[in-house]
């Protein structure tokens, strides 16, 4: 019963940490720290890191193919074998092929499986013929990272954290790394402080990180988009931004600083309810100072987030804080794997070389390598899948994502998930998605298969098997293999390791071309994307130019824009939402973890003192959280930590039920983080 | 010589990965992150102090001090009789009642003699705990003070050496 020490990285957040999980027999004991490998983490991890064996070692873990017996969403299945799922499968995929046509066909890839897994996907999705391929990444990075693209021409991180650590200004806006990437904070923020960096947070919330900053703006949600207008009005109107780098390295200065012109501070801070000073000090600081701007899910989950992503990339690029050493700006995906999926092109109208499914060049040229026809057509985005669902999309083909919890409006998306003709759903647990499937395949865990994995300062790694999974439970790329064959589709997918997916997508995606199983395998650190050879990664970039046609950073000229819903007088109240530490997603993993679920027990709203008396709630009082879609009960906790005006509940229970399924006309981003509620105390 | 883990309060955010790194090893945590309502936080164990009381009271020779000055812990030993506890002024040591024993933070013993840190100290993600030889740390962080107020006093912001460190 020898321990054996197999190198992993970890299941959660994108900082991309190492560990080794410690197996005996194909069945994980504990995990242990590697302080052996100059990795990202320098051996740490947070609490999620530390209890990720828990949930692979769960009971509840699903362990044989199930075929639903039951009413949809009643959870009640039984069980197949995997001959019977693959042939069901197959049957119905062909009967709606033949009765709407591969259009009537929805996939979702997933930020949680491997690169190859997603990989699979997209060619299975493209061998059936369609072009309705989505992740639930959608309601992730999906306001920055097309916001970045139209003004760098690409969205990843520019710099790797260790230039966090080299910044003279941090700005923390509408993020919350302390709790959800505590080793970043710890190892990279928490350096740049020692090095003597100020920290600026704007955030309705007090996080856990903000008693290191010198001044905290406290916007309501959804208005930080008025807030960086005023900071471009005030960069331009100082004349603080960079000339040099505005002359040489920029295009569309002048129509920008014409759209600003009257977005004063004062304006803002009419909006906002953030004074008019404070927005001039820390524009002023951001022009002034090597800044590492970081922003997340308060800046991306809104209608208007798509405008703010372009404002801010703007103040990025006339502060000239990109292209060089000691900044960092991008995108930062919430999962172990949101690039695993992006760079696969798991998008309604990409191709896995990130060329666009309309360029028929690069169709053609996939098309040569992958030796079927690829359809021509843009297919929808997550939010219209779920909307079409029993009109134009008759069939789903979820992978480990939970769009019942996940996606805006959770009411109305179970009642769409209700109408299609058939779902099928591969994941680990029966989440409460997999509870609306004709068909549930179960799938192996994180540690339970070999993969690439992509961090967020684009650090391709390897994760290795550690386990076997329970039961007939397989690795979703055996899955994908298996089932294509039963779809005659076999000669296409002739994989016997992932291995050898990824030596196809070293041949196919040019950014992944040296990030072999061999190099990865010797080089446990990984390598920086674009690794376009063995042993070659690009650790800065933009340093010469940036991604667009030009070489240009492209200035967009940008107008305020309001959120689709604000308070009025039925529903007063802002409502936001974050995460907590110990959780993670939509809790299929970390509510079946232990250590964090008795820590981290149950969800609760925060309001102010003012808005509590207001309403005469008390902390502990049972209160019910209100919106126009739905309503859920939780706990109050009374606290000066959120804003007067602003209540704000953790997201990983039932939040979505309250927000709403209004999306961006470009983007499709949901407004997932400011709608407007009434709060009302129940009587016990 | 004596080694402990030593607490940085201030870079300390409250995730608890130490408890959970603990509760791992042990079973059940022996440090516990105490929050107070503005969120400033304490990850709290045992001091493993240089005149233990535990250790004086403890009838049966179940405490003892090992090699790097922990006060650890003989379970074969104790009867689970709280005179420990009676005399601890923190708390610390905990009855276990499964097992009928008490039960105490050693530094992890069994990691220790590895070679590796203590579980808590591995998963630290901001460095809060730290182990090691105890005068060693302090006057590592005694050298950074004076370092950050030099730094400061140079620029002429002194105020903000209390900021850094």
């Amino acid at each position: 019963m020898a321990e054996k020490l197999v190198p992993v990285v970890c299941p959660w957040c994108s900082v991309g940490c190492r560990f080794y999980a410690v197996s005996v027999n194909g069945y994980i004991r504990r995990i242990e720290f590697d302080y052996d490998h100059p990795t990202v983490n320098r051996g740490k991890l947070c609490p999620k890191g530390v209890a990720s064996y828990q949930f692979i070692n769960s009971p509840n873990r699903l362990k044989k193919p199930l075929k639903r017996v039951g009413e949809k969403g009643e959870g009640k299945f039984e069980e197949i074998s995997w001959s019977e799922a693959y042939r069901i499968i197959a049957e119905k995929i062909k009967e709606i092929k033949e009765a709407y046509g591969p259009e009537a066909i929805a996939f979702l890839g997933s930020e949680k499986i491997t690169l190859e897994e997603n990989y699979l996907v997209h060619k299975l999705s493209k061998a059936i013929g369609t072009n309705h391929l989505d992740f639930p990444g959608r309601y992730c990075q999906y306001s920055n990272s097309p916001a970045r693209t139209v003004v760098f021409g690409s969205a990843p991180a520019t710099n790797p954290f260790e230039d966090v650590a080299k910044a003279e200004l941090i700005v923390i806006w509408g993020h919350n790394p302390a709790e959800t990437a505590p080793v970043f904070f710890g190892q990279y923020i928490e350096k740049a402080l020692d090095n003597g960096a100020e920290m600026v947070v704007i955030d309705p919330r007090a996080t856990r990180g903000h008693k290191y900053a010198s001044m905290h703006l406290k916007p309501y949600p959804g208005t930080d988009l008025a807030i960086a207008l005023a900071m471009l009005n005030v960069v331009i109107s100082e004349e603080l931004y960079d000339r040099e780098f505005v002359q040489e390295r920029t295009t569309g200065f002048e129509e920008l600083k014409e759209a600003v012109k009257d977005y004063t501070p004062e304006w803002a801070e009419k909006i906002s309810g953030v004074p008019a000073e404070d927005i001039r000090k820390v524009a002023r600081l951001i022009a002034t100072k090597r800044t590492a701007l970081l922003v997340n899910e308060g800046m991306n989950q809104h209608v208007n987030g798509f405008e703010m992503a372009v404002a801010l990339a703007n103040l990025i690029a006339i502060t000239g804080n990109i292209g060089k050493e000691g900044v960092w700006s991008g995108v930062f995906p919430g999962a172990q794997c949101g690039f695993c999926a992006a760079m696969s092109g798991i998008a309604p109208n990409k191709l896995p070389t990130g060329k666009l499914v309309t360029d028929e060049a690069a169709r053609a040229e996939l098309e040569r390598l992958w030796g079927f026809k690829i359809p021509d057509w843009v297919g929808f985005d997550l939010t219209t899948m779920i909307r079409e669902a029993g009109n134009k999309i008759k069939m789903m083909y979820i992978i480990a994502g939970n769009i019942a919890k996940s996606a805006p409006n959770s009411n109305w998306v179970r009642e769409q998930l209700k109408k299609l003709d058939f779902l099928v759903v591969q994941d680990i647990f029966l989440t409460e998605t997999a509870k609306y499937a004709d068909i549930v395949l179960p799938a192996a865990a994180w540690f339970e298969k070999t993969g690439t994995a992509i961090s967020a300062e684009r650090r391709v790694q390897r994760t290795y098997k550690a386990a076997e999974p329970p039961g007939e439970a397989k690795p979703d790329w055996l899955i994908i293999v298996e089932l294509a064959k039963e779809l005659g589709l076999g000669e296409y997918f002739k994989y016997e390791h992932p291995d050898e997916i990824l030596r196809e997508i070293n041949s196919v995606i040019p950014v992944f071309k040296g990030a072999t199983p061999e190099y990865l395998a010797e080089h446990p650190e990984g390598c920086f994307f674009p690794c376009t050879e063995p042993g070659e990664g690009t650790k800065v970039l933009f340093k010469n130019g940036f991604k667009t046609a030009d070489g240009k950073a492209h200035l967009q000229p940008v107008k305020w824009r309001e959120p689709p819903e604000m308070p009025d007088e039925e529903y007063p109240l802002w409502l936001t939402n974050f995460r907590e530490v110990g959780h993670w997603h939509t809790l299929t993993m970390t509510g079946e973890s232990p250590s964090l679920e008795k820590r981290w027990p149950e969800e609760y709203v925060m309001i102010n003192p003012k808005d509590a008396e207001k309403y005469g709630i008390r902390s502990g009082d049972l209160v019910k959280v209100e919106t126009r879609r739905g309503s859920v009960l939780v706990r109050a906790e009374v606290t000066e930590h959120v804003r007067e005006g602003v209540i704000a509940m953790p997201w990983h229970w039932n939040v979505n039920f309250l927000t709403l399924d209004v999306i961006h006309e470009k983007t499709k981003m949901a407004e997932l983080k400011a709608v407007a509620a009434r709060v009302v105390k129940v009587e016990e | 010589m004596s080694k402990k883990i030593f607490l940085d309060y201030k870079r300390c955010i409250g995730c608890r990965a130490c408890e959970v790194a603990c509760e791992m090893t042990h079973g059940e945590a022996r440090i516990k992150v105490f929050e107070f309502p503005d969120l400033f936080t304490v990850p709290f164990n045992c001091r493993h102090c240089e005149k233990a009381p535990c250790l004086n009271v403890c009838p049966t020779g179940a405490l003892f001090r090992d090699e790097d000055g922990a006060v650890a812990f003989d379970p074969l030993k104790c009867i689970g009789c709280l005179m420990c506890a009676v005399a601890c002024p923190f708390g610390v040591p905990k009855l276990d009642e499964e097992n009928k024993i008490m039960d105490k933070c050693d530094l992890c013993a069994d990691r220790r003699a590895e070679g590796k840190l203590p579980a808590c100290v591995s998963a630290c993600p901001t460095e809060a705990l730290k182990f090691g030889e105890i005068n060693e740390i302090l006057w590592d962080r005694e050298g950074r003070v004076v370092a950050n107020l030099k730094g400061s006093a140079e620029k002429g912001e002194g105020g903000k050496a209390y900021i850094v460190l």
